[in-house]
């Protein structure tokens, strides 16, 4: 997994670096879990909202003029494996073999913040059917 | 005068500097946060607390960027001085005076006296090594915190780039990124515009009592002279 590599890359530059950047994949485990379980609740859109961050399951329900689980449901978020977990500060990305869904750390845990992306090349920002506004 | 006071008195500029720069660093960490948090609500996330902000990228790199660039500031300073000169300056040398200095007048091999440091007495390696220890150990400063600048800075860009949705980049890619030279170059310029001022206003100006000035009756064409 990359989070591994990047353990390696980040010991070398230096452990002193590394205390004060706070930048290690502490939360990678639990990213993975969250991710994992998102992905899975392909038939229950319920759980799928929950693991939702606040501002995205207002800006689903604003946009569609649905409510969050039947929103949620139309759309193409990825059900594959989780292959690859980047986590930066209070930010990470979990690549699924069909999707790439972005989440933060809330005082809830981590929330998914964006899914249904695709990349638009390197440098670019992914667009992604279900993010906040 | 009790101990502590003469202790207090005989290191007080050590000691001054040091609490400004505890206080500053707390201030900086509370302002920090808060700068944090306001952008972090009006995203729509979460704030974070002041534990996590000390321990986090974002913090890290705003306080190495600035070191690296002050212990660059010292390295070149104290380096760019054995050679170059400014003809008034109370930050220079008399004109003659440029490059590495007599034997003689640096009280080294021959010339070291009973005083001297051990490792001038000593003679040999030790003695090279001691004769250029301050810039040696500036530049290394300069190296380990631009690195952790380097390290810190990579992690806060890349939680930026997670927050916006983009990938990741590698540190070497972080290297040849523009947001690392914006960070570095913007404080090596403030670092290098102080540097210069300094040897030119000391020049035509003076601060009655401060040793980073000439006597105030100096003439302005006198080199190397402080009060």
């Amino acid at each position: 997994m990359a989070t591994r590599k990047r353990r390696w890359a980040v010991a070398l530059t230096g452990a002193a670096a590394l205390l004060v950047s706070g930048c290690g994949s502490l939360g990678a485990d639990e990213v993975e879990s969250v991710a994992a379980t998102f992905a899975g609740a392909e038939d229950d859109p319920a759980a799928r909202c929950q693991l939702l961050a606040a501002n995205v399951v207002e800006a689903l329900v604003e946009g569609e003029g649905a409510s969050c689980e039947d929103a949620i449901a139309d759309l193409p978020v990825g059900s594959g494996d989780v292959t690859a977990v980047e986590v930066w500060g209070e930010e990470a990305q979990a690549r699924l073999t069909d999707d790439t869904v972005f989440l933060t750390r809330t005082a809830d845990g981590w929330k998914v913040t964006a899914a249904a992306c695709r990349s638009q090349g390197a440098g670019l920002p992914y667009t992604c059917q279900v993010e906040g506004s | 005068m009790s101990g502590v006071r003469r202790f207090l008195r005989e290191n007080s500029l050590s000691l001054g500097f040091g609490a400004l720069f505890l206080l500053s660093l707390v201030g900086q960490a509370f302002a920090g946060v808060a700068d944090l948090n306001d952008q972090r609500v009006s995203d729509g996330l979460d704030p974070i607390t002041l534990g996590r902000f000390l321990t986090s990228s974002s913090f890290a790199v705003d306080v190495m960027e600035n070191w690296q660039s002050e212990y660059l500031q010292f390295f070149l300073y104290i380096f760019a001085t054995v050679w170059l000169i400014q003809r008034g300056s109370a930050e220079s040398k008399k004109l003659e005076e440029a490059g590495t200095e007599s034997d003689e007048k640096q009280r080294v091999g021959a010339h070291a006296k009973r005083d001297s440091p051990p490792a001038v007495k000593a003679g040999g390696w030790r003695t090279a090594v001691f004769s250029r220890s301050l810039g040696l150990l500036m530049g290394t400063l300069f190296l380990l915190t631009w690195a952790s600048s380097s390290v810190a800075g990579w992690a806060a860009f890349n939680s930026d780039q997670l927050g916006s949705h983009e990938d990741p980049v590698t540190w070497l890619g972080y290297l040849g990124h523009a947001d690392f030279w914006n960070r570095t170059l913007q404080n090596w310029q403030s670092e290098m515009l102080a540097v210069g001022s300094m040897a030119i206003f000391t020049v035509y100006l003076r601060q009655r009592g401060s040793p980073e000035s000439k006597p105030v009756g100096a003439p302005h064409a006198v080199t190397g002279q402080t009060g």
